[in-house]
């Protein structure tokens, strides 16, 4: 907190982007965004006959002068969208050299600060971290980012307890929301549950993209001899003699591991995006997020 | 396989230590993970859960335990009967002679030898001292009691293939005594049996003979001579080709004089047998003739033949004065004399005078080997050159005259004297002598016994002495010939040839025109003042080229290094001349290849010669220690094997200069590993 948590020209150049929907979806308020409801605004979307208690200034009188019936013109409701943001803040996450939480954090607030730009509402969930998930209620405005970045910036995995599974709690999620919008997944996935919880998510038509945070000690371990692993999440143990056929070994689990993944998210529409966490944020931002789709 | 140190096979004890080691796991590192979810996916299809299934496949601990049996292996010192030395110390005593550089077992009969010695000197225990004899020409001690196995192949390297005979009683005498030092003592005599022996040789030590050589199918050129042939002018080469095999034989015979080919003749030569070829009529300026056998041999070197004109270079005498009938006779008939007569000059003479001193007369003087003075002496003495005075009418700076004896009675003073060799003395009268007191510098060879008129001896005075001045010889005769019935004495011309030879020596042949290969030679310059200089010296060209320069020591020049067969030639000093001497393997000692099959001499009771074989224990830890060695070097890898696949990743992006290229993804990464 004794630093920014970016910089005055980081968040001027964040302010150029907008996040990318796929799909038009209902929101609550106006927006900037397209809804799927008929509205106000000025882009013509359909006529339909009018029937008792329509607002009769909205009869296109043209239509009645050629066909002497009334026509209702029907405008496109453009209204604003939420985004959820997901952050798995479980032990695991907490981790790696750079930490993949406080990644997986700005990458939020970044992608949050957008999302606020564009008069579109932001909540935010850190799931994983045991009983009491903070949550960063749905806002509006930008005048909303510093207490954003307040609240990511308070993010910490919880230091003792045993961690939850993350497929109830995504479950409980996906129930709650009354309104599916944008949804950004920011975990390791070390969990088979999030699988399962992600499946969820997708039945409840959110647009999901999941941002798969992988610290470099986990992509190539730098590990030598006869190792007892201990879990920093569970403590969970695995004894492992690190020879080259493990470290191998390992290797190619994780590549099939995440092609196992990019497959199930592809079935379901999910964007897949697995990001090393050396990548600098701007590159992630201003490169690797505009070519998967997810900013624009 | 019999082993020398058993005991070490308790160490085998540390095998289940190994084994148990791998089982309990004790040296787990723990290590904190974000999580081991991965981990376990990997772990899941290795992991076995019985702890003798753990070991299967695990490469580390066979090596360890494989690297730990060879080690043990090594340490018990296995050894296996080998025929072979197993002594406490061995000496190997290599024949190099002329007959070992035969090719009837390839590469040659040394180089085979050596093979063999190698060989043992590798298979010898490691606590065996080795000592190395070479029996060249003169038997040498090339390595004594070493225990260094590099100092033995380099000794055994350093022999080279000699061209003489083998002095393999000196080597056994030498061998024998090193024997004696240290018991158990080994002699290996790696020979091809042709050499001399004394009759009876006690040796300490176990002697075995191994014996090298195949067959002794052999031709030589056993004499080659160049002669001035007999009708004066032209030149004869006389060639003599033996044959030293069991099987007839035909050769050819080539004859070349300066690098062309003048004869050449087919001959048959029996077994055994000798064959002679006369190639007359060489045009007279021949310096040297070549004699070459075409075909090949086991020996190459008795193939070729060199010879060169004897040199004989008349031996120039100057008479001064006198008409003496007896000397210029005397002369005359001496082979090989070249000599001239000169007037004395002016102012010497006392008696005759002969008042002109002519040019040429002083020449005659400079250049002469030999002068004598009959009934003269000089003013002053020519300066270079023999001097024989006969009769001195007065003294010179050399000796002095007292006066005139009467009837001395010649006595032998010196029967041992070169001078008078073969010359018997009796019944020789001289009438008077003239008396000379005996200088310092002289010997005497014949003395004057004076006697009183009855008869009783009074004194003696020197009536012929020799000796050297200032480097050249002088000889005195104290009577006048004619005043002596010597001249008509059989006595007379020996002596006088006696005389001649002495006072001017060399001079007829000043070098032999052949040497045996490693014979000394004493080179004589055609000019015997330069002798007398002590700054001289002789070049000397070798057959392949290369020069040797002589000094003079003790007045005499000496050249030893007549190691190579061909043709020497010699230089002295700045003159033009170049006298030429040759060098040729006319031995058949050497010549004669037939392999014995036992040394002579030594084939006594105690059968120490012979083809005897004994067993040796060859010690096989070196090989083990080396398998242990790459099999450590082996486990270090395969544990480094990560390491060591990183390094090479590394090494191969830095080749190909890329810079690590940032990317989002791990799916990025992943074609990397």
């Amino acid at each position: 907190m004794s630093e920014p948590f970016f910089s005055e020209d980081f968040l001027q150049r964040l302010e150029r982007l907008a996040l990318a929907a796929r799909h038009a979806m209902p929101g609550q308020t106006q927006g900037e965004r397209r809804s799927t409801k008929r509205g106000q605004s000025v882009e013509f979307a359909d006529f339909r006959p009018y029937v008792m208690g329509d607002d009769f200034r909205r009869i296109d009188w043209n239509a009645y002068a050629r066909l002497e019936r009334f026509f209702i013109k029907l405008f496109v409701e453009e209204e604003d969208l939420t985004v959820h943001f997901i952050i798995d803040a479980s032990r695991s996450m907490d981790w790696g050299e750079p930490n993949k939480l406080r990644y997986a954090a700005r990458v939020a607030g970044a992608l949050g600060y957008v999302a606020l730009t564009g008069l579109d509402r932001v909540t935010v969930t850190a799931i994983g971290g045991g009983n009491g998930q903070p949550v960063f209620p749905a806002q509006r405005g930008k005048r909303q980012a510093l207490a954003l970045f307040a609240f990511l910036q308070a993010l910490k995995a919880p230091q003792n307890g045993t961690p939850g599974d993350p497929a109830a709690q995504l479950r409980a999620y996906a129930a709650a929301q009354s309104r599916p919008g944008l949804l950004v997944v920011l975990s390791d996935l070390m969990h088979d549950g999030w699988v399962e919880g992600l499946r969820a998510l997708a039945a409840r038509r959110f647009e999901i993209s999941v941002l798969h945070i992988l610290a470099p000690e986990e992509i190539r371990p730098e590990l030598n001899g006869d190792l007892k692993l201990i879990d920093a999440e569970s403590s969970a143990e695995v004894e492992i003699t690190a020879d080259y056929e493990v470290l191998t070994r390992y290797c190619q689990s994780l590549a099939d591991w995440q092609a196992d993944l990019r497959q199930f998210c592809r079935s379901r529409g999910m964007a897949y995006l697995p990001i090393e966490t050396t990548v600098p944020l701007e590159e992630l931002l201003f490169t690797w997020l505009q070519r998967q789709g997810v900013l624009r | 396989m019999n082993f020398l140190a058993p005991g070490a096979f308790f160490l085998g004890l540390l095998l289940p230590v190994i084994v148990a080691f791998y089982l309990l796991k004790l040296r787990r590192v723990e290590r904190s993970v974000s999580s081991v979810y991965l981990w376990r996916r990997v772990v899941r299809d290795v992991e076995a859960n019985a702890p003798w299934q753990r070991l299967r496949f695990n490469l580390l601990m066979i090596l360890q335990l494989l690297f730990l049996i060879a080690l043990i292996l090594a340490v018990a010192r296995p050894f296996t009967w080998a025929e072979g030395a197993g002594g406490q110390a061995a000496i190997f005593i290599l024949d190099s002679s002329a007959s070992m550089s035969a090719t009837d077992v390839t590469p040659s009969r040394l180089e085979s030898a050596r093979q063999r010695a190698r060989q043992l000197v590798g298979d010898l225990p490691d606590s065996a001292r080795v000592t190395i004899i070479e029996a060249g020409q003169e038997a040498q001690v090339r390595l004594s009691a070493s225990l260094d196995r590099r100092q033995a192949y380099q000794a055994l390297e350093a022999i080279r293939p000699g061209m003489g005979g083998s002095d393999m009683s000196v080597a056994l005498e030498l061998a024998s005594a090193i024997a004696a030092r240290q018991p158990g003592t080994e002699i290996f005599v790696l020979s091809d049996g042709r050499v001399e022996l004394p009759q009876r040789l006690t040796l300490r030590g176990r002697l075995r003979y191994l014996p090298f050589g195949l067959s002794g199918e052999n031709q030589a050129i056993s004499l080659l001579t160049l002669e001035p042939g007999a009708a004066g002018s032209d030149l004869t080469a006389f060639a003599q080709v033996s044959n030293y095999g069991e099987e007839p034989a035909r050769r050819r015979l080539s004859i070349f004089a300066g690098g062309r080919l003048i004869n050449a003749f087919d001959l048959e030569i029996a077994p055994g047998g000798v064959e002679a070829a006369l190639a007359e009529g060489l045009p007279p300026g021949t310096e040297a003739v070549e004699a070459r056998l075409d075909g090949a041999d086991a020996l190459a070197l008795d193939d070729r033949a060199l010879a060169v004109l004897p040199q004989a270079r008349p031996v120039r005498v100057t008479l001064v004065g006198g008409n003496n009938v007896f000397i210029k006779t005397a002369l005359s008939l001496l082979p090989g004399v070249e000599f001239s007569q000169v007037e004395p000059s002016a102012p010497t003479g006392e008696e005759e005078t002969a008042p002109t001193a002519e040019p040429p007369a002083e020449d005659a003087l400079n250049a002469a080997d030999l002068t004598i003075y009959d009934n003269q002496v000089p003013a002053a003495l020519p300066p270079t050159g023999s001097l024989l005075f006969i009769a001195p009418p007065a003294s010179t700076e050399l000796f002095t005259t007292t006066g005139i004896v009467q009837g001395p009675l010649p006595r032998v003073l010196d029967l041992n004297d070169p001078i008078l060799e073969h010359v018997t003395l009796a019944e020789i009268n001289v009438l008077d002598a003239v008396e000379i007191p005996l200088p310092d510098w002289a010997l005497p060879v014949i003395g004057g016994d004076l006697k009183d008129d009855k008869g009783q001896y009074v004194r003696s005075v020197p009536l012929l002495f020799r000796g050297e001045v200032d480097g050249r010889r002088v000889a005195v005769l104290a009577f006048d010939l004619h005043h002596s019935d010597l001249p008509l004495n059989v006595a007379f011309p020996l002596l006088w040839a006696n005389l001649i030879d002495w006072l001017a020596p060399g001079a007829r042949s000043p070098l032999p025109a052949q040497v045996a290969p490693g014979e000394r030679v004493t080179l004589t310059p055609p000019n015997p003042a330069l002798l007398s200089d002590a700054a001289v010296q002789a070049t000397i060209t070798r057959p392949d080229g290369s020069t040797a320069v002589v000094q003079p020591e003790n007045g005499r020049l000496i050249f030893a290094d007549t190691t190579q067969l061909g043709l020497y030639r010699i230089r002295f000093g700045s003159e033009e001349d170049e006298l030429a001497f040759t060098v040729n393997l006319f031995a058949p000692q050497e010549s004669n290849l037939l392999p014995a099959d036992s040394l002579p001499g030594l084939e006594g009771p105690a059968g120490t010669g012979g083809r005897d074989s004994q067993l040796g224990q060859r010690e096989w830890w070196r090989p083990l220690a080396l398998l242990a060695l790459g099999l450590l070097m082996g486990e270090w890898l395969v544990y480094q094997r990560a390491g060591l696949a990183r390094l090479r990743d590394a090494l191969a992006a830095g080749l190909r200069g890329i810079t690590r290229r940032p990317a989002p993804a791990g799916a990025q990464r992943k074609g990397r590993k």
